[in-house]
């Protein structure tokens, strides 16, 4: 092996402050690597702080999701702001996860600004990306318009942060959300059918409770001619799965780990024993394999998009799904669909929140980390996200708690809207409340943990175990990953 | 020379009914009956292999409410709409396109020299260990991508060959030419080595009998080696994923690009399915009678 | 591996009149003893050692990832760990029934190939008219990116708005093919053998070709009727083609895993979780690449194995001829 393929701190860093210093090091040492290699960034020192880094060239890496759409649709404004060309590379999840991880491995980054999810980017990779506070404060760069105060509070500590440093890793940049999505219309035509047959009033409320929802399902099955199924879910072995589960087992008070909010919010590298095994996560996984009983059997074969798909397409009344689908049910089902938190366990109701956040890399030389920042504050601007929710390719939903005080943000929350993605307003605001908040851990190896889980769930579905059987092994499996340790 | 002469004549269906019954047609005579059933059973075949792509060809030139309709849709309105969102807006697909014929190209260009070169020398070498040697040249195909991606990741940055078309070219090479030289030195194996020996008795130096006397006789394993390697890479989404960037991205790669967080634009995704198809079909469309010929031709000389 | 000390008379003329070379080789060796001299290691030079190049180096480093905990940031870095990955092998339930699944997949995904693609070439070469358009439209799926097979086949079979499913339905058949481990396993193997079928034909086909017209017209005068023509005369002529057909397959069979990945993921209950799927998702999904490289190694391993064996028949068969 090369000399240059094994630069890097010359010990296993094993504690986490360790870690950082290590990473600090191996980041100045792919400085000078980096260097070598790339241009770096042009610097005009006089320049106005927007202007000074003109003439440079940025790469950034990122899922292909809403705002990436709208924002490589239209790059001009950015690139008259700051005389920077971006070059966008989109991917899907886990080729973004292979290349970032590669990218790092090489000592060396090609990507100045990487979208980075908190689970398979942020917490393995915490040490690569930049303190950005360093930038914010920094006199000769532009701030932030509203500081990182104006991002919703949940956003910025789940997306932008990692562990218990204080530093900010990552500028909130989307943030889809679970919610009750349901046919308005046959609610409408069939509420009070349903209220005399179920004695309670069927419409989706903060009071609504899962039972109610299993209940209200099955009424559908048999009662309603335009729909085949009242539920479906995301059950297919893959990540949704885990997604549609997490947001049941909270609510029946059920954890992957203890103190949820360090593990969940701020995230770490140590979370302990896995609480699987608990009554309350059994109660949930029972309830839950009830559901899907009366589900659309295909929802086994659907992920997020499947059960989209179906969805819109008229086969079921109600699913649990992220927010962001909203404007392809609205082209889809004009005025049909409602969005409301999704409903009540025992212990509480819980949305998952799955946003992610821009971050700037550690491993490029200090002109082109200062380059990248401009990208990064300008693609989360309030002035970007409103005209992001306007985007016909695209849209999003904005991170920012002052893009929701617009007036034209606001009055797109109510039909007709030109902005379909803010129906769901209300639903997602209720949901990113701390009390409804659904957060998996954040922890580096969760991608193996997280295969767990939806593998041992899938299991559950096709029968081979009990849902308490599921739960055991599933954290039989986790306490095996977690004991690994992670000291990437 | 006239080695060679069945192995041309055998090509299925040239024209010519006489040289392929003397060339090893089946037996025509056969019951009306068994005719019927061979019949039946291609036309199944077929069904089964065109029903995907018609549909896929179809799909992609409807629009987008038709494409996912949930009972098949086949009375709808013609429609570009996924072709032009291919080469507009933030799609731009030439690059992709062009990016593609040249990695593709090149790597099976290179595959198919270097493969005949290293294939002649293997065919005709006497070195002791040479089944060895021939296997682990086959062998070094064999090696999972996701396990060696790594290392050649590493290697490939190491050489700032990482985001280039010459990369893409090499590591291209890495699965086609173990295969072109496997391939290719069968058929020169098959060749009498007679051939060269009375060239050079003529008084052609050994480079010019290869150059001049065996070449041309392997030119339908050469384009057989060269359409196969030419479709492996072609079709590659691994390598061309990790080892591309910006500047070198494929069209497999912008396949899995329409895979998106918030849905998956079939009608879109059909019009690059039909885009990444169409070329390889009709490159393999173009060579078929020497891909048949090519496959033989070891076989038929060997006789 | 030097070449044999009695060399050959071909051999030897060569240093003399080098020709116009198209690459000049590595070393210019012109003692017979050292390995890649003379013409033909001349001519072997460029192509092997690219290609040593390009895979004993990587392999290397695979071998040394497998005895080490890898990290990345900050550049690779290997900490060696002695056997622990390998150990873990062994202790791994995932991996022994990914085997299992894997076996099958092979089994059922070539064997298949290898019945199915020489039963269309020997349909092909009795039919008397049409064979040419017949054989083009049937090589088609040969052509089709691994990728896109994988999409189309999720396309096709999704539970909405999928041809296949819609199809199914009308035949009465109301489940959900992708929901049913069974009824998905049988799908992800239907879809490789869609693509790879063609490729067997056309190879049993080339090899169907040079079946001597003489020794069929003997059979047919004898009143051998077709199964035992096929079974005693066309079935070995063909067999060393059949096995070189056998050979590329099983090169591929269990590295390729895009349609098992772009259809079910693995699912459902792992039923389609082969040994491919298992190590792209340690690799690049765990990021643990230690122990991806000793899945790797013996996925490698295994092939090797395979296809050893199958080389082994193909030249005993070889001086039959």
């Amino acid at each position: 092996m090369s000399s240059r393929l094994s630069a890097g701190p010359p010990k296993p860093a094993m504690s986490r402050r360790a870690l950082l210093r290590g990473a600090a090091a191996a980041g100045s040492a792919g400085v000078l690597a980096g260097c070598a290699g790339r241009p770096d960034a042009h610097l005009d020192a006089d320049a106005a702080p927007w202007k000074r880094y003109a003439g440079t060239t940025l790469n950034f890496i990122s899922e292909n999701t809403a705002p990436t759409a709208a924002i490589a649709a239209d790059l001009r404004p950015f690139t008259e702001l700051t005389g920077i060309r971006v070059n966008i590379v989109t991917l899907e999840l886990s080729a973004l996860a292979q290349k970032v991880a590669l990218d790092f491995a090489s000592g060396n980054g090609e990507y100045d600004v990487v979208y980075a999810d908190p689970y398979l980017v942020l917490a393995p990779y915490a040490a690569a990306f930049a303190d950005l506070r360093e930038f914010q404060e920094d006199p000769a760069l532009p701030r932030l318009p509203g500081g990182f105060g104006d991002f919703i509070p949940a956003h910025l500590d789940t997306a932008g942060r990692f562990g218990d440093s204080g530093k900010v890793l990552a500028l909130p940049y989307d943030c889809p959300t679970m919610v009750w999505q349901y046919r308005a219309d046959l609610f409408e035509e069939y509420g009070e059918r349903m209220a005399d047959d179920l004695g309670f009033d069927p419409t989706p409320s903060d009071n609504s409770t899962w039972e109610q929802y299993h209940a209200i399902a099955k009424w559908f099955n048999s009662h309603a001619h335009q729909v085949r199924y009242g539920t479906g879910h995301q059950a297919k072995q893959h990540d949704a799965l885990m997604c549609d589960f997490s947001n049941v087992l909270w609510s029946y008070d059920g954890s992957y780990f203890a103190d949820g909010t360090r593990v969940g919010r701020f995230g770490t590298t140590d979370p302990g024993k896995c609480l699987l095994r608990s009554d309350a996560a059994v109660a949930g996984a029972e309830f839950y394999d009830r559901l899907l009983r009366v589900a659309d059997p295909a929802s086994r074969t659907w992920d997020w998009d499947g059960l989209g798909a179906a969805f819109r397409s008229g086969r079921i009344a109600m699913c649990p799904n992220w927010h962001e689908y909203a404007a392809a049910n609205e082209t889809a089902l004009p005025g049909k669909v409602g969005y409301a938190r999704l409903p009540k366990g025992p212990a509480r109701s819980a949305g998952m929140y799955g946003g992610t956040g821009i971050a700037v890399s550690n491993v490029v030389s200090a002109r082109r980390r200062r380059a990248a920042w401009l990208f990064a504050n300008w693609a989360t601007a309030p002035k970007t996200q409103v005209s992001n929710l306007a985007s016909k390719v695209g849209g999003g939903t904005p991170t920012r708690a002052s893009v929701y005080a617009v007036p034209r943000v606001v009055e797109a929350e109510q039909r007709p809207s030109k902005m379909p993605n803010m129906l769901t307003a209300e639903a997602v605001k209720a949901a990113w409340k701390d009390a409804n908040l659904g957060l998996r851990p954040k922890i580096p190896m969760w991608g193996e943990c997280d295969t767990a889980i939806y593998t041992e769930l899938s299991r559950m579905f096709a029968g081979e175990v009990s849902p308490g059987g599921a739960m055991r092994a599933a954290a039989d499996r986790i306490d095996r990953i977690t004991a690994r340790g992670w000291v990437n | 020379m006239t080695a060679v002469t069945p192995a041309r004549a055998a090509v299925p269906g040239r024209a010519a009914t006489p040289a392929r019954t003397a060339a090893g047609g089946p037996p025509q005579r056969g019951s009306r009956a068994s005719r019927t059933v061979v019949r039946v059973l291609v036309a199944a075949a077929l069904v089964w292999t065109l029903v995907p792509l018609g549909w896929m060809l179809l799909s992609s030139f409807k629009p987008t409410a038709s494409v996912t309709a949930s009972t098949p849709d086949l009375w709808f309105a013609p429609t570009l709409q996924n072709y032009r969102g291919l080469f507009s807006g933030a799609n731009n697909l030439w690059p992709y396109l062009q990016n593609s014929v040249l990695a593709a190209g090149l790597s099976a260009l290179l595959a198919t020299a270097l493969g005949a070169l290293a294939g002649y020398g293997l065919a005709r070498t006497r070195m002791r260990g040479k089944q060895h040697l021939s296997f682990w040249v086959v062998s070094t195909r064999m090696a999972p991508i996701a396990a060696v991606v790594l290392p050649i990741f590493l290697i490939f940055r190491f050489l700032g060959l990482i985001d280039t078309l010459p990369g893409l070219v090499l590591a291209y090479l890495s699965f086609n030419l173990p295969f072109a030289i496997w391939l290719l030195s069968a058929f020169f194996s098959e060749l009498p080595p007679s051939l060269e020996e009375s060239a050079q008795v003529a008084g052609c130096g050994h480079w010019q009998a290869f150059r001049h006397v065996v070449l041309p006789l392997t030119r339908p394993g050469l384009v057989t080696t060269f359409v196969l390697c030419l479709v492996f890479s072609w079709n590659d989404y691994a390598f061309a994923l990790v080892l591309g960037g910006p500047h070198t991205q494929t069209l497999p790669i912008a396949a899995s690009q329409l895979v998106t967080q918030t849905g998956i634009d079939w009608g879109q995704l059909t019009a690059i399915g039909t885009l990444v198809v169409v070329p390889m079909m009709l490159v393999g469309l173009a060579v078929r009678r020497w891909l048949v010929t090519g496959l033989t031709m070891g076989a038929v000389t060997g006789e | 591996m030097d070449s044999s000390p009695t060399g050959n008379v071909r051999e030897t003329g060569s240093p003399a009149t080098p020709p116009a070379r198209p690459t000049p080789p590595a070393r210019p060796a012109r003692r017979a003893a050292l390995p890649l001299a003379g013409f033909n290691g001349r001519m072997m030079a460029p192509g092997l050692l690219l290609l040593a190049a390009v895979s004993l180096l990587p392999l290397a480093a695979v071998i040394a990832m497998s005895f080490a905990r890898v990290h990345l940031l900050g550049g690779l870095r290997l900490e060696g760990v002695g056997a622990e990955n390998w150990a873990r092998l062994f202790t791994d339930p995932d991996m022994a029934w990914a085997w299992v699944r894997t076996a099958v997949y092979f089994v059922l995904t070539v064997g298949g190939e290898m019945a199915l693609g020489t039963a269309l070439a020997v349909c092909l070469w009795r039919l008397r008219r049409g064979r040419n358009a017949a054989l083009s439209l049937l090589l088609l799926p040969m052509f089709v990116a691994p990728v896109i097979v994988g999409l189309l086949g999720r396309f096709l079979t999704d539970s909405t708005f999928g041809l296949y499913t819609w199809l199914l339905r009308q035949l009465g058949y109301n489940g959900d093919v992708m929901a049913d481990q069974t009824s998905a396993f049988a799908a992800v193997t239907l879809m490789d053998i869609w693509e790879w079928t063609p490729l067997v034909a056309l190879i049993a086909l080339a090899g169907l070709t040079t079946v001597p017209s003489s020794a069929l017209e003997a059979a047919s005068l004898d009143g051998a009727g077709l199964p035992r023509t096929l079974r005693h005369i066309v079935l070995p002529s063909i067999a060393p083609v059949l096995l070189v057909a056998l050979l590329i397959r099983s090169m591929d069979a269990l590295r390729y895993f895009d349609i098992i990945w772009n259809t079910t993921g693995g699912g459902p209950a792992n039923a389609t979780k082969t040994a491919s799927v298992q190590l792209y998702e340690t690799a690049f999904r765990f990021f643990d690449f230690g122990y991806a490289a000793v899945t790797g190694l013996l996925m490698l391993a295994v092939t090797t194995v395979v296809a050893r064996y199958f080389v082994r028949l193909l030249e005993r068969k070889e001086p039959a001829r």
